[in-house]
């Protein structure tokens, strides 16, 4: 749906169903350089059980209007207003990579408003190399091709997808290119400079549920059993195998674990 | 894995890792109409598009999808959807695209079949199209209305072997914001990867040089995603909603694979072009070769170019990769490897003496098909483009003594005495009419 948050139009895809404020949201916050279309595996699917989804394209990204946000404390805030925008009173943040530092960030602050959450293939930190940053800047369209390919796994990689017919790396590759030009340069560089992780983590006791992926070149899996480790009331899933995008890599797992957690 | 995998390494494995229970380092033939369900949500959520998978063989399989996912990796595509011919790759490729009063721009120089259908076929059901050179880029650019929804052209043109300037068409369809969809058959990625020249939809006829063996009739839309399906009005059945699926809009929801969703859940639910798993399977088989395949078919064409070219026998040759054939420079620019196995020449006894040539060929076969292993060579006037009216033959560059040659992977030495021997006939029997 196109949404006016700031004086900027905003996309936010809600499954394929109109989203109908129930007081409690399941909001879906993608990764550097990515938009609602990392999603398009849970966004429907949890959508046609019964929540009520919000995925939004950070400004900047996939359909939204707008130029990025340059911190991560901006994107967590920036969150925030869209909830209150939209009357939703809480919400379960899922996030995938740099989403799970702008998750970590808004429970930490607003614990009031933030339920639960979601981590996938995140990290309490996730520095990036001075080549890739540099990269991303400069030559925009080697930086995509290169996180694209370091973004999957093996199985990826040999374009063995659910989708029917589908390349993840094509996929991956155009799915990036569709962004505004800067989105990527200012996504790295936001997680580059965030270093509230840890701090912000320490604050969180809603309950968290770690979804990890062991062939993880992006945020390697030790750091997101760090994450885990210092969030109190956290569980984790490790997915053997699986690479970053976990979300298009390992759907229908990623969708049962969060479906459990949701329940439980 | 520190890297994307290369072509030939793809053309081997892509789209397929051998399953935990079996094992299978082969694709397996799932030689099935169907597939249980884990349950009633299970079931729905597979029609829901909420999840990948498959339910029923008419809409995907996972053969099918090896050799889909196969063809996508290769192209550099988002994705790829297999259908049981290259036609029927075409015709839904264009019904998923367009609705009545819609428009094309086509190139006038293609294969028959393809010329028929939009000429002839789509045109009853209210879709018109305007045949134009495909070198002539300013008509191309003129002949674009308000209710065109894509440029539809060949790479090498079938059998007149024009060539297409992918990018220079790329751009004027990108400047209308509308697609520009390529039949790739004659070049396969080995030759040339269209998408990365501003193509954004290409078809294929795997039964050609993909297959590669001649024992499988099969077809391929592959999607670029590099074609924003939002940009305009254009499009409202992609980016606005359909009538499948709670009113589904395709480009929110897939993205770049907007136009494969769509292609899948009408294409295939409605029209049914489906491949056979087993044809799939067949098909896999031949482009595990591909790229060994692809370099023999184009060292054996430069020495029938050779052979042709100065044979007293014959009375001129055709090939983009001959100085003289107007898309020389281009060809050789666009596909520095070579510009396809397909040559077209003629005789100096004219139509007759090509007929007692191909009757007497022995090693090369006279049928319907190019891209096989094996040499093949036919008389396109009076079989594949037959149908066509004598204004679209004359459009399309068609003559009437011209034999089109498909070179195959035997020894040259063995197809260079067939061909003497072909020759030896047709100027025997010109001699015995003189």
């Amino acid at each position: 749906m196109k949404h006016q948050l700031f004086d900027t139009q905003i996309h936010i895809a809600t499954g394929g169903r109109s989203f109908v404020n129930d007081g409690e949201a399941l909001v879906l916050l993608h990764g550097s350089g990515q938009n609602h279309l990392t999603w398009v595996l849970q966004s429907r699917y949890f959508a046609y059980r019964g929540y009520q989804i919000l995925a939004p394209d950070f400004p900047g990204h996939g359909l939204s209007n707008g130029t990025p946000l340059e911190s991560i404390e901006d994107m967590a805030d920036w969150v925030i207003a869209l909830l209150d925008s939209l009357d939703v009173k809480t919400a379960c943040l899922v996030g995938h990579s740099q989403g799970c530092l702008v998750a970590i960030d808004a429970a930490a602050r607003y614990s009031d408003r933030v339920s639960r959450l979601g981590l996938i293939a995140g990290a309490l930190t996730i520095p990036v190399n001075d080549q890739l940053l540099t990269m991303s800047d400069k030559a925009l369209g080697k930086a995509i091709s290169v996180m694209t390919s370091w973004g999957h796994g093996p199985m990826a990689h040999m374009h063995d997808n659910t989708q029917p017919g589908h390349s993840f790396l094509g996929y991956g590759n155009r799915l990036m290119a569709s962004n505004h030009a800067d989105a990527l340069r200012n996504d790295l560089t936001a997680c580059n400079n965030y270093n509230g992780g840890k701090a912000a983590a320490a604050k969180i006791t809603q309950p968290a549920l770690c979804i990890l992926a062991a062939s993880d070149r992006m945020t390697p899996v030790k750091f997101g059993n760090a994450m885990a480790d210092s969030l109190v009331n956290s569980e984790r899933v490790i997915m053997d195998g699986a690479g970053h995008m976990l979300p298009a890599e390992r759907p229908a797992e990623v969708n049962d674990a969060l479906r459990r957690f949701l329940a439980s | 894995m520190t890297g994307d995998y290369k072509f030939d390494t793809l053309s081997l494995h892509a789209g397929h890792v051998p399953d935990e229970r079996h094992g299978s380092r082969a694709v397996p033939i799932h030689q099935t109409t169907s597939y249980v369900f884990q349950n009633t949500e299970h079931a729905a959520a597979l029609y829901n598009q909420e999840l990948g998978g498959h339910l029923y063989t008419r809409i995907s399989n996972p053969t099918v999808a090896v050799l889909e996912q196969r063809i996508a990796a290769l192209e550099g595509g988002v994705a790829a959807t297999a259908t049981a011919s290259g036609m029927a790759a075409l015709s839904t490729a264009l019904l998923v695209l367009c609705s009545q009063g819609d428009h094309i721009v086509s190139s006038s120089r293609m294969y028959g079949a393809n010329i028929n259908l939009l000429e002839n076929t789509l045109t009853r059901f209210g879709i018109t199209t305007s045949f134009i050179d495909p070198s002539d880029l300013a008509r191309i650019e003129k002949a674009i209305q308000p209710n065109t929804k894509l440029i539809f052209g060949e790479v090498i043109g079938n059998p007149g072997l024009d060539i297409m300037d992918v990018e220079a068409v790329g751009k004027i369809a990108a400047k209308a914001g509308i697609p520009l969809m390529l039949d790739c058959t004659f070049n396969t990625p080995w030759l040339l990867k269209p998408f990365e020249l501003g193509a954004n939809l290409i078809i294929h006829s795997l039964t050609k040089w993909i297959g590669g063996h001649g024992v499988a009739i099969g077809g391929a839309v592959v999607d670029g995603g590099n074609f924003d399906w939002g940009q305009n009005d254009k499009f409202p059945t992609i980016a606005g909603p359909h009538y499948a699926m709670d009113g589904i809009n395709f480009y929110e929801e897939f993205g770049p694979a907007a136009f494969t969703a769509k292609f899948r859940a009408e294409g295939m639910y409605n029209f049914g072009p489906s491949l056979s798993p087993t044809n799939a399977f067949h098909i896999l088989q031949g482009m595990e070769t591909l790229p060994l395949r692809m370099q023999r078919h184009m060292d054996n064409t430069a020495k029938m170019l050779e052979f042709l070219c100065a044979h007293d026998a014959v009375a001129w040759v055709r090939h983009p990769n001959l100085a003289d054939h107007p898309g020389h420079e281009l060809a050789k620019r666009m596909m520095p490897r070579g510009a396809g196995s397909i040559i077209v020449f003629g005789l100096k006894g004219g139509r007759d003496a090509g007929r007692i040539f191909i009757e007497s060929v022995e090693l090369a076969s006279h049928l319907a098909n190019v891209g096989d292993a094996k040499t093949l060579v036919i008389h396109p006037a009076s079989t594949t483009h037959s149908h066509i009216s004598a204004e679209a033959m004359i459009e399309g560059g068609l003559s009437d003594d011209m034999i089109r040659l498909s070179v195959g992977l035997e020894d040259f030495d063995d197809i260079k005495a067939d061909f003497e021997m072909g020759f030896r006939a047709a100027a025997k029997f010109a001699k015995t009419k003189d």
